[in-house]
Order: structure tokens, then sequence, then C-alpha cells
């Protein structure tokens, strides 16, 4: 592996698993939030 | 508070744009290693951040084992699912960086194996709160986050108390090491930027625990009713 594509390859990693994990925990929060509504309606 | 919210966004983002700005344009080419020590501006701060969400994690875990509060609990949770995060990055950057500089992915010195084994142990960490049962899940997690935490300037400590693969500190290593003062700048303001992504990850990790707890309670809630009836 030459040193560009390490250090385009090492940002790149940093990036998706920052931004993975920000949309992870981003649908995991919708869906709480909509059982949240389903509980506030059947009670 | 909604738009103070948005506004730390946007800064993150702009830290974000102008740490990696800092880091491919204006540090100085590392003379023996080239451009792939710029590395180095993702890989340190993430370390750095990482340290910082355990410490965070440890001190969270003392507080609900000396006052049992469900928040000082949610704190500890989502510290350490994003210092995971983190330290997952460091893990990842450090063996591409190794291989076009060492020749090998990784080997198993006392910095990179004592990086791997804080991983381990914050993975169990999460896989215990994940999979546990029971009343005394929080008590045991926070038995565990204060002894994991020992780790943790075991891996600091460890290319200055051992000879490693791992180069020397040059931050704070005594005489001979160092930084050009350009390269400074781009890892302190990589830092910046990844503790402020870091508390926005936390801060959104803390708000949905408490509300999967509120669910949770609800749920049980609604079970005992219906078992009642």
């Amino acid at each position: 592996m030459s040193g560009a594509v390490a250090l385009k390859a090492a940002y790149i990693v940093t990036w998706v698993i920052q931004l993975g994990y920000l949309a992870y925990l981003l649908s995991r929060y919708r869906r709480v939030r909509e059982e949240m509504k389903d509980l506030k309606r059947s009670s | 508070m909604k738009s103070v919210i948005w506004i730390f966004v946007l800064i993150t983002i702009a830290l974000l744009g102008f740490g990696l700005y800092q880091g491919l344009v204006v540090a100085p080419t590392e003379q023996t290693m080239g451009d792939v020590q710029r590395i180095f501006y993702y890989h340190v701060p993430s370390a750095w951040t990482a340290f910082l969400l355990f410490f965070v994690n440890f001190i969270a875990s003392i507080v609900y084992l000396w006052k049992r509060s469900a928040g000082s609990d949610a704190i500890a949770v989502a510290s350490a699912e994003v210092g995971v995060v983190f330290c997952t990055v460091v893990l990842i950057t450090g063996p591409i960086w190794a291989r076009p500089v060492w020749g090998i992915w990784w080997t198993w010195d006392a910095r990179l194996t004592t990086t791997l084994v804080l991983w381990l142990i914050y993975v169990s960490y999460l896989v215990l709160r994940r999979f546990a049962a029971g009343s005394q899940t929080q008590v045991l997690s926070a038995a565990l986050a204060i002894f994991g935490f020992v780790d943790v300037p075991i891996v600091f400590m460890a290319i200055r108390w051992f000879r490693t693969q791992h180069p020397s500190p040059v931050i704070g290593g005594g005489e001979g090491s160092g930084l050009d003062p350009t390269m400074w700048h781009a890892v302190l303001w990589n830092w910046l930027a990844f503790s402020c992504l870091a508390l926005l990850l936390v801060m959104v990790r803390y708000r949905l625990q408490r509300m999967e707890e509120t669910v949770d309670a609800a749920h049980a809630q609604l079970a005992l009713q219906g078992g009642g009836r």
C-alpha cells in the first residue's frame, strides 16, 4: 500500500466510522421516539 | 435550547472541516515518512478523545455507585459507547499507517496490545449492558468500568515504560522529542473538532438511553396492568 493510498484510506475510514455511528444513533432515536408516541396513544 | 444545539452542530462541522484543512494542507510534510504521516492528525486526536471519554465513563461509574442515579449511569453508557467508536478509529488508522511505514499491519508490542485490550474491555462493558438482565447490571458494569479504566494510563505509558515498535512519544517525551508548531496546531484543531463531535454524540446517546428507559418502564407498567386484569 502506497503512502497516498494509506492516507486517503485512513481519513475515509475515520469519516465512515464516525458518520456511520451518527446515522445508527439517529435511526435508533427515531424508532424510540415513534415507540414513545405509540405508547402515549395506547395509554 | 434547540437553536443552541444547532449552533453547536454548525461549529462542530466547521471545526471538522478546518481540522481536515490543517491536517492535509497547512501542516508541513514530514521528512522521513512523507504524506502518510498526516494520518497522525486523525490517529492521535482520536486516541486522546477516546481516553477522555473513558475518563468520563470512569467518573460517571463512580458517581453511579455512590448515588445510584440513572443520569450518571446513562452518561457512563453514552461515553463508553462513543469512546469505543473513537478507539475503533485508532485501531484501524494505526495499522493503515503502519503498513507503508513498518511494512507490517500489526505487531504485538506493548502499545498496540494494551490499546487492543482497552478496546476489548469497553466492548465487554457494552456487551454486558446489552445482554445482561436484572437489577445488578448497572452495578456490575460500573465496577467493570472502574477497573477497566486502569488500562488507560497503561496504554499512555506503554511507549515510555517499554521498548516498542510504536514510535516514542513526540509529545511530552522528554529531550529530543517535539513537534513543529504547525503540526501542533493541526493536532490540537483536530482534537478540538473530535471532542466537539464526541460531545454531540454523547448528548444524542444519553438522550436515547433515557428515552429507552422510559419506554421500558412504560412497557413494564402496561404488562403489570395487563397481568392484573
